[in-house]
């Protein structure tokens, strides 16, 4: 008892931060959401997101994005991170700076870095014009790609060390027993491995969607002004629009979008792998 | 007690020079961005930090940001000195955001031409500079120069159209002008909206200045609706850009610089804005990006003088009521948004 006591007072500071520089202001945006400027109770400006086809639209653009976004990740994390996790230390650690090292340099910086790839006559879309899949003024920025594209590089780092610490903790000695049960490699991996690491792919997709939904520099400056997402909507709205009403009402359907999209994909999870 | 408040008197002021002398007063200002900021910095802020012994902070923010900004830390404001090229200060003024100047309290006020101050009797800041929206054009690329807005219609510019995003004053303005041009007016901006809706599959939508530049740099733009100022700077970069004054007018972008209430150094602030409304520093902006000043004792050099809207002539320029573009704004960038979102 007396120990549960002092693990409160060592958590205290955190808690305490946490509760007034986060879970208190964030409250008050989405009290802001819901309420008349009298005071009194509305769900008015949740009405007007829910009831306009533009908000829909844009509701559906961040959550399409968000699950390629999400998807892709996955699909390209976990053999990365596979491969990190068996590799020798050495290399291992080369492998740690490499993906590691974009998430030194700034966000905007990465993403001015795409616009300069993905925009007309850049990298891309020129190498794309000499193998002679476009015309010359093929440009990919202000597209729904060059969002995914530099999503994916910013939020890879996220998934691949999640699923990685996963991998690493596994006992090679049960991969071993698989192969000496005559298991094809693949097999292995398909079988033992990729079940195993489900906690890892997991908590790496919940970690990139949750991210992607909320992101809106990236989006905003690749995609440009015509593909609205939620993030940037909320944004516009409050500074552009000046309207924070209806911006809290915004960031509180997104909160509540993302918390159903992710309890019941959690207790899943929970539920089939302990 | 005499005595006593006496020595307290001596000893505060005692206590405020020896802190002054320490700490150096700072001033917070916001200024936006790219090639305007530059110059702001180097005419303005610079010279002053100079002159006055301060250190003056630069943050780098639109008018409108600054306004929302301004509206959140209403009750621990930052800035010292507030900047609007969007009519915000209108918004600012009522909601009491920002302290009336009276302008025998600005020496330069006197010198400035009525349109300039104005405002000052509703409590908003004077304005120090001019520029006016028109047309940019590739004077190498384009079949035939344009001559008005309408052009902008004309199939002969192909895809090679830019056109600004309504969060940015100046493509507001822009917009407005489109607007007013096909019948429309700021309760009715429908005739606006249909005829830009026209427009989208043969533009690029833009949000900030630096980005016009880049696309008649990089991306092939022919002709763009955007202000004096930036044509200017493109022009400058080596590039064939004009600027037009479309014949069925240009729409005015006002500058105003505006003293933020319950700031405690506004004496000091009050003698920035005056600083940025004397003839030299508005005779320099004039030469450097072609601003208008609207400073009536302000010199300028020939070559600058013939390409610059300036004096009385300022008032041909189609001014937008503020007030009334505030009101409607909210639903005009909302129903713009629904436009160009694909």
């Amino acid at each position: 008892m007396n120990k549960y006591h002092d693990d409160w007072i060592i958590a205290a500071p955190g808690i305490l931060l946490l509760c007034f520089a986060f879970l208190v202001p964030v409250a008050g945006i989405m009290v802001l959401g819901i309420k008349n400027p009298d005071g009194s109770l509305t769900i008015s400006y949740i009405e007007r997101f829910l009831t306009d086809a533009y908000y829909l639209g844009v509701a559906w653009r961040t959550i399409k994005l968000s699950c390629i976004i999400t998807l892709v990740c996955a699909i390209a994390g976990f053999p990365f991170a596979y491969v990190m996790a068996r590799a020798s230390p050495n290399l291992r650690v080369w492998l740690m700076i490499l993906i590691t090292l974009p998430l030194m340099t700034s966000v905007v910086v990465r993403t001015f870095g795409w616009m300069v790839l993905l925009g007309r006559g850049g990298l891309l879309p020129e190498a794309l014009y000499l193998m002679g899949f476009v015309r010359r003024n093929y440009s990919l920025m202000h597209t729904e790609a060059a969002i995914i594209i530099g999503m994916i590089q910013i939020l890879f780092p996220f998934m691949v060390l999640s699923i990685v610490g996963v991998i690493l903790r596994l006992d090679p000695r049960i991969e071993e027993a698989s192969r000496v049960m005559g298991c094809s490699f693949l097999a292995s991996v398909k079988r033992v491995v990729l079940p195993l690491s489900i906690p890892g792919i997991v908590a790496g997709s919940l970690l990139v969607f949750t991210l992607s939904v909320s992101y809106f520099i990236t989006p905003s400056l690749l995609g440009g002004a015509r593909l609205p997402v939620l993030a940037g909507s909320i944004y516009e709205t409050a500074t552009k629009s000046q309207d924070w009403a209806f911006a809290a009402a915004q960031s509180l359907i997104l909160f509540i979008g993302v918390l159903i999209l992710l309890i019941p994909y959690i207790s899943l999870t929970r539920k089939s792998h302990g | 007690m005499k005595a006593n408040q006496t020595i307290l008197a001596l000893l505060t002021s005692l206590l405020a020079s020896v802190s002054s002398a320490v700490a150096q007063e700072t001033l917070v200002v916001n200024s936006w961005g790219g090639a305007y900021e530059k110059l702001h910095k180097q005419l303005v802020f610079e010279p002053f930090e100079k002159a006055n012994n301060v250190k003056i902070k630069v943050v780098t923010v639109y008018s409108a940001d600054t306004l929302a900004q301004l509206r959140a830390q209403k009750g621990a404001p930052q800035y010292d000195v507030v900047h609007f090229s969007g009519g915000q200060e209108v918004v600012a003024a009522r909601e009491g955001l920002i302290s009336p100047i009276k302008p025998q309290e600005l020496p330069n006020a006197a010198d400035l031409y009525p349109f300039a101050t104005e405002g000052m009797a509703r409590g908003e800041g004077p304005v120090h500079l001019v520029t006016a929206i028109g047309l940019l054009y590739n004077e190498k690329k384009v079949p035939n120069a344009p001559k008005a807005w309408k052009d902008l219609w004309k199939s002969e510019y192909g895809d090679h159209l830019v056109l600004t995003d309504l969060s940015n004053s100046y493509g507001l303005l822009g917009f407005l002008m489109m607007n007013k041009v096909w019948g429309g007016s700021l309760d009715n901006t429908k005739p606006g909206l249909e005829k830009v809706g026209e427009l989208l599959n043969r533009s690029v939508i833009i949000s900030s200045s630096p980005e016009v530049q880049q696309n008649f740099a990089q991306n092939d733009a022919w002709i763009a609706a955007f202000s004096q100022d930036y044509a200017h700077v493109i022009r400058q970069s080596g590039q064939p850009v004009k600027f037009l004054l479309a014949e069925e007018g240009a729409p005015a972008v006002f500058f105003t610089a505006n003293l933020v209430a319950g700031r405690p150094n506004q004496a000091l602030a009050k003698k920035l804005i005056d600083f940025e409304l004397s003839p030299e520093v508005q005779a320099a902006f004039a030469r450097e990006m072609r601003y208008s000043p609207t400073n009536r004792k302000t010199k300028l050099d020939d070559n600058v003088a013939s390409e610059v809207v300036f004096g009385d002539a300022v008032k041909s320029l189609v001014r937008f009521d503020p007030a009334q573009v505030d009101s409607s704004r909210a639903t005009l960038i909302e129903n713009w948004k629904k436009l160009i979102a694909r």
